[in-house]
């Protein structure tokens, strides 16, 4: 049969791992922690979702409720958009905690995302969140550390790796076996892990709790995080077996793992953040606003009657209608020059944002690049992307949020123009107003989570990252065949 | 007696000279040395120190630019808006400081999340009093490497590494029965040599804090020594844990084990699932509800009686009632009026959102009692103005701030005060400084329990195993 | 069987080497016993011949192929016992040698392990207890057993008797005798002059890497042996 030998040497790693008592005690802890954190997934998911719709559904009821009135008032009314979680989000929190969830849409003014999770935390919320993904990102590879360290240190320790390449067993078959052997007590974790998600993932798409339904893009996503989990924890438990197999005792591939562990988890990815910050400083909101701000003033100011912008527009009317005055135009004039201010603030506002999207980016290049060092950075990024808890996924949710609101201010400045009269009312008069049946004519916000496509457009580097660590520990794996000695 | 009292010095003396040696040695053979690990842990606190030092400039920044804009944009819309008081306070953004002190900058804590600059029109409070700063989540969410961190997670485990195999190597190494059988005191011995370890890694916070104090400008009083007395009073508590974990008397690599499991539980795994609890056990829908509320309380006046909705205001504030009417382009007190009804008419909410953060807050404090770990965390962001109870009191002065504005702009626009006459350039952008007090007791307690706890299971077990192999 | 040409092993550049220029034959049914101090290249030796080293120069030759060039073939001639055999403390005796021969490709029934360990002069109640609790003899007879199962031509052994008693030391000898009697070329590193004398059929006596004196054992009394080991080192 095929990979005897290597089969033989991983029952073994198997073996040894199951007859110490401490493991099962800390297989038990990490059962409950994962209990723990699909508990809490759910319970959360479920909670902000329900909140959301709810409160979704309140605010749309509380527009159209909304009496005959002029359009403008409607455009200050607004409306809001909550951001819904994503259905796995159960497995990966990514940056849901640190990411606003509700924003109020009106004409003339982008609001900031408010209601993170964060931002009503005492801080704790810096010690991280326990999730599904948490376990197997951070704790798993520890463990397998753990149970790893010795399987070749400690046989070269004690000398019965001489007797056991005596017997003609291969450096290449060892090495196999080893990782087999640990890859399977992974397999032990990993397996109920990946099958709760499932369950609870088809559980919340099922009953129709986010809305949505059991679709390709969901399953492609699930199946993809499969798979890449599975990549991720046996690189650890090769990486194990290779640092046992160069130390010359356990205990010194203990010290080495250990060390490597918290420089890959707790180290780097804080250290690359930190200089990646550090070298592109972003703007404070009070110049964000400012500088924007001061385009617009540049651009056109709509509320200054003297601007030069809108006084061109204003000549450019009267010309082309052969008019004397506005009032005389056959459309709302007032409604043609917010929807030009609307026009332009928008456009400025979204070319700033860009560019602050874009001094981000260049933060996070760092720690997206060090992906390559460290496949922790890759698992994270990659995870948070496909359960649609990673920033893309809430620029996004902005942009879409954005756009709505545009739609709907031009749409109001749309029907002033169109039936709102070009006569200021007198004091007496009745004020302008259109019928409350127009509030319907503007759809609710819903949000479309993106496909699974433009995962593999922002997170190529982590894809291509995993490659890369597949093909070097082979790559070194092989060359270790060659110079690993007994001794 | 005096000369053998001087041999037993010197003695003494030379004994640690050489235990010294024999520690800062040991490293050679580990993979990471304990001279590297020194080095290492060195540069990351004072890398730590610049991330403060950027971070304290980022705020100045911040507050350079919202100065800055207040001082040109309130002149320009006077100018703009010079006929109408109503209208121009209608876009008039005050500015309020959350003022950041040196300290700040060794644990920015919850400071990089919430802004430490509010501003706020004399419009509804409501709509406008949670808004986000603009921030790069990937930063929130990796977490800054300011000095906390490197003391909260980083200290530890140096310590763990000096300590992990002080007494187990020996034995592993076969020394430890011949010590055993040449020291005089062992237990004392034991002692000398965790404090030789203690005096190295205290030595280095020190040199860290000692650096921080001219680069960040830290003023020495009263905050800095509780600062400092919390930063000991962790160190020791995790030696007084190694202690103990030495006294189980186990084999090195199962004291590796056992202590870097407690530093998991300690740092992530425990934190990180009360913090699962506190957000699973009070969740706070009252935010969103506070904003619908503030929204249609103000916009729904619009549609109903203009008298009422000024009674409503009137019986709020009493003294307007006698302000005379003016004429003026718009209706301007009853527009405010509208607008201070959508924050009457969301006080419940938005009392009740403050109840859950502060129920949030006691109940995290209370859970940090118990574990040495988050208590460190809490208390120096206390200590530094950066936790969540600094944001609720920033949160209650620009309440206040934003009453006082109104109270000041309302006649102002009652009257249709004359737009010029007023200076706008002497409004200055106000500060908080936050002045609750803090009971050195309550932050250094826990760390006298614990440290007690642990040093005297260790010594107890020491006594009863000190001599087994 | 084993073979050594012009053996030589030279850690640090510079240095004397540990190993210089050694010629050996060990024939099928010989025991080669090779005396010295410790240090003396006794064990570089072996692990010459084991393939754990690389020689600097010359040749380890087991059944006429060279180990440097065929790592894996020559294991298959190969059975070798160390100083002290550890194995996996928490597998029992059987399991352990049952484990140990399927790497080495021998499947066994229940049946043939136990007599493989009966014949290593295993106590029959010890076969099924966990390798933690046995003591230094007992795992040596649980090695011994792993060399048996493999039927190797040729068995290397590092100083396979220190530390065990006189009892031991004596069955262990025996077996030893056995096996070359049945045609197994055994290599045997050892301090135990008396010993050596007693098993076996060849004695070579090392100093500081070279292969000083190399004697017939049948030719000498062991209070001889002693007399010529002490002048030699």
């Amino acid at each position: 049969m095929a990979l005897r030998i290597e089969r033989l040497i991983a029952r073994q790693v198997w073996a040894t791992a199951f007859k110490n008592r401490a493991f099962f005690g800390v297989l038990m802890g990490i059962g409950f922690l994962l209990v723990y954190a699909a508990v809490t997934g759910w319970v959360s998911f479920r909670q902000q979702n329900a909140m959301g719709r709810q409160y979704q559904q309140q605010a749309r009821q509380e527009w159209l409720n909304n009496p005959d009135k002029h359009p403008h008032r409607m455009a200050h009314y607004g409306h809001f958009a909550f951001r819904p979680k994503a259905p796995l989000s159960v497995f990966d929190f990514g940056m849901e905690s640190f990411l606003g969830n509700t924003v109020f849409l009106e004409a003339h003014k982008q609001n900031s995302v408010n209601f993170s999770e964060a931002g009503f935390s005492t801080g704790l919320l810096r010690f991280g969140e326990i999730s599904l993904s948490m376990v197997l990102q951070l704790l798993l590879p520890l463990l397998l550390f753990f149970v790893g360290f010795g399987t070749v240190a400690s046989d070269r320790e004690t000398g019965t790796l001489k007797l056991l390449l005596s017997q003609g067993v291969s450096w290449q078959q060892l090495l196999v076996g080893k990782s087999l052997g640990l890859i399977a007590v992974m397999l032990i974790l990993y397996g109920p892990v990946m099958l709760a998600t499932g369950l609870l993932w088809f559980g919340l798409l099922w009953f129709g709790l986010q809305g949505g339904a059991v679709n390709a893009d969901q399953t492609l996503r699930l199946l993809l995080l499969l798979g890449s989990y599975f990549l991720y924890l046996s690189l650890f438990c090769v990486i194990a077996v290779l640092v046992s197999a160069r130390c010359r005792t356990a205990k010194t591939a203990l010290v080495s793992l250990i060390g490597l562990w918290l420089m890959l988890t707790l180290v780097l990815p804080r250290a690359s953040q930190a200089l990646g910050s550090y070298l592109y400083p972003a703007p404070s909101k009070a110049k964000f606003l400012a500088d924007i701000q001061a385009d617009v003033l540049k651009e056109g100011d709509s509320h200054n009657p003297n601007d030069p912008h809108y006084k061109e527009l204003k000549d450019s009317l009267l010309t082309a209608y052969g008019v004397d005055s506005v009032q005389k135009l056959p459309f709302n004039y007032s409604g043609f020059v917010m929807a030009e201010g609307e026009k332009i603030s928008a456009q400025l506002y979204n070319d700033h944002f860009q560019r602050l999207l874009a001094i981000y980016d260049q933060q996070n290049r760092f720690s997206k690049t060090l992906a390559f060092v460290n496949p922790y950075l890759a698992i994270r990024n990659l995870s948070m992307a496909l359960s649609g808890t990673d920033f893309a996924s809430y620029v996004d949710f902005q942009q879409q949020a954005e756009q709505y609101r545009y739609d709907m201010a031009q749409k109001l400045n749309e029907l002033q123009i169109e039936l709102i009269s070009n006569q200021k009312p007198g004091p007496t008069d009745k004020p302008h107003q259109i019928g409350k049946n127009h509030w319907q004519e503007i759809p609710d916000f819903t949000y479309q989570s993106p496909g699974v496509a433009s995962v593999f457009r922002h997170e190529t580097i982590s894809l291509l990252a995993f490659i890369f660590w597949s093909g070097l520990l082979w790559v070194v794996a092989w060359r270790l065949t060659k110079t690993l000695t007994a001794l | 007696m005096g000369g053998s009292l001087a041999i037993n010095q010197n003695l003494n003396r030379s004994m640690i000279r050489l235990a010294f040696i024999q520690f800062i040695r040991s490293g050679r053979y580990a993979g990471a040395g304990i001279r590297i690990g020194l080095f290492f842990l060195l540069a990351i606190g004072v890398i730590s120190l610049f991330v403060g030092k950027q971070f304290a400039q980022q705020q100045q920044q911040g507050i350079t630019d919202v100065v800055q804009f207040q001082q040109t944009d309130f002149p320009r819309q006077a100018a703009l808006h010079h006929d109408d008081m109503g209208l121009l306070l209608y876009y008039l953004k005050f500015s309020v400081i959350n003022q950041t002190r040196p300290l700040t900058a060794l644990a920015i804590g919850q400071r990089d999340v919430n802004p430490s600059v509010q501003s706020v029109t004399i419009r509804g409070l409501e709509g406008q009093k949670y808004d986000a700063d603009l921030t790069n989540p990937a930063n929130l969410l990796l977490g800054n490497v300011d000095f906390s961190f490197v003391l909260v997670y980083l200290f530890p485990l140096l310590i763990i590494a000096f300590t992990y195999s002080i007494i187990s190597d020996e034995k592993e190494n076969g020394t430890w029965s011949i010590v055993a059988v040449q020291s005089r005191h062992l237990l004392g011995f034991i002692g000398q040599l965790f404090l030789l370890r203690l005096a190295v890694v205290m030595a280095v916070m020190l040199l860290i804090v000692a650096l921080a104090i001219p680069v960040l400008g830290i003023p020495l009083d009263g905050v800095l020594g509780l600062f400092l007395g919390t930063s000991v009073g962790y160190i020791l508590f995790w030696f007084s844990v190694c202690f103990w974990v030495a006294s189980l008397q186990r084999a090195s690599s199962t004291n590796a084990i056992l202590l870097l499991g407690i530093w998991l539980v300690l740092l992530i795994v425990l934190p990180a699932g009360v913090n699962n609890y506190i957000t699973a056990r009070y969740p706070v829908p009252e935010a969103q509800a506070t904003t619908l509320a503030q929204r249609k309380g103000y916009h729904e006046k619009w549609d109903t009686d203009k008298t009422a909705t000024l009674e409503k205001f009137y019986a709020h504030y009493p003294q307007f009632r006698q302000v005379p009417v003016v004429d003026m382009p718009t209706d301007w007190r009853w527009y405010y009026a509208m607008q201070q009804l959508g924050d009457d008419e969301s006080a419940g909410q938005a009392g009740e959102l403050r109840q859950k953060l502060e129920q949030r807050e006691r109940a995290s404090r209370s859970i940090a009692q118990f574990m040495p770990t988050l208590h460190t965390q809490l208390q120096l962001g206390e200590l530094a103005r950066s936790g969540l109870g600094n944001q609720l009191r920033f949160m209650d002065y620009t309440s206040q701030f934003h009453e006082k504005m109104r109270l000041y702009s309302y006649p102002k626009i009652f009257t249709n005060a004359p737009v010029l006459a007023e200076k706008w350039t002497d409004f200055k952008v106000d500060t908080f400084t936050d002045e609750a007090p803090i009971h050195p007791l309550s932050v250094l307690g826990t760390f006298v329990l614990f440290i007690a706890l642990f040093a005297g299971l260790g010594w107890f077990r020491f006594r009863q195993t000190i001599y087994h192999l | 069987m084993l073979q050594a040409i012009e053996l030589t092993k030279q850690y640090v550049p510079g240095q004397p080497p540990s190993l210089d220029a050694l010629n050996l034959t060990v024939q099928p049914g010989e025991i080669y016993c090779l005396l010295g101090q410790n240090g003396a290249g006794k064990t570089t030796t072996i692990n010459l011949f084991l393939g754990f080293l690389p020689p600097t120069s010359g040749q380890a030759l087991i059944n006429g192929l060279n180990v440097a060039e065929y790592p894996q073939e020559t294991k298959k001639f190969l059975a070798y016992l160390p100083e002290t055999v550890m194995l996996y403390p928490n597998l029992t005796g059987l399991e352990n040698l049952d484990f140990f021969a399927q790497l080495a490709g021998f499947r066994h029934t229940p049946d043939e392990l136990h007599s493989l360990l009966s014949r290593a002069g295993l106590q029959t109640e010890a076969h099924g207890k966990r390798v933690g609790t046995y003591s230094k003899g007992m795992r040596q007879k649980v090695g011994i057993a792993i060399a048996l199962a493999k039927q190797a031509k040729a068995l290397l052994l590092d100083e396979p008797t220190s530390g065990l008693d006189p009892k031991a030391s004596n069955e262990f000898s025996e077996i030893l005798t056995g096996l070359a009697q049945s045609g197994t070329a055994i290599l045997m590193a050892t301090h135990d002059i008396f010993r050596a004398r007693e098993v076996g059929t060849r004695i070579g006596i090392m100093r500081a890497g070279h292969l000083v004196e190399s004697l017939s054992a049948s030719d000498l009394t062991a209070n001889e042996l002693e007399a010529i080991y002490l002048q030699t080192v």
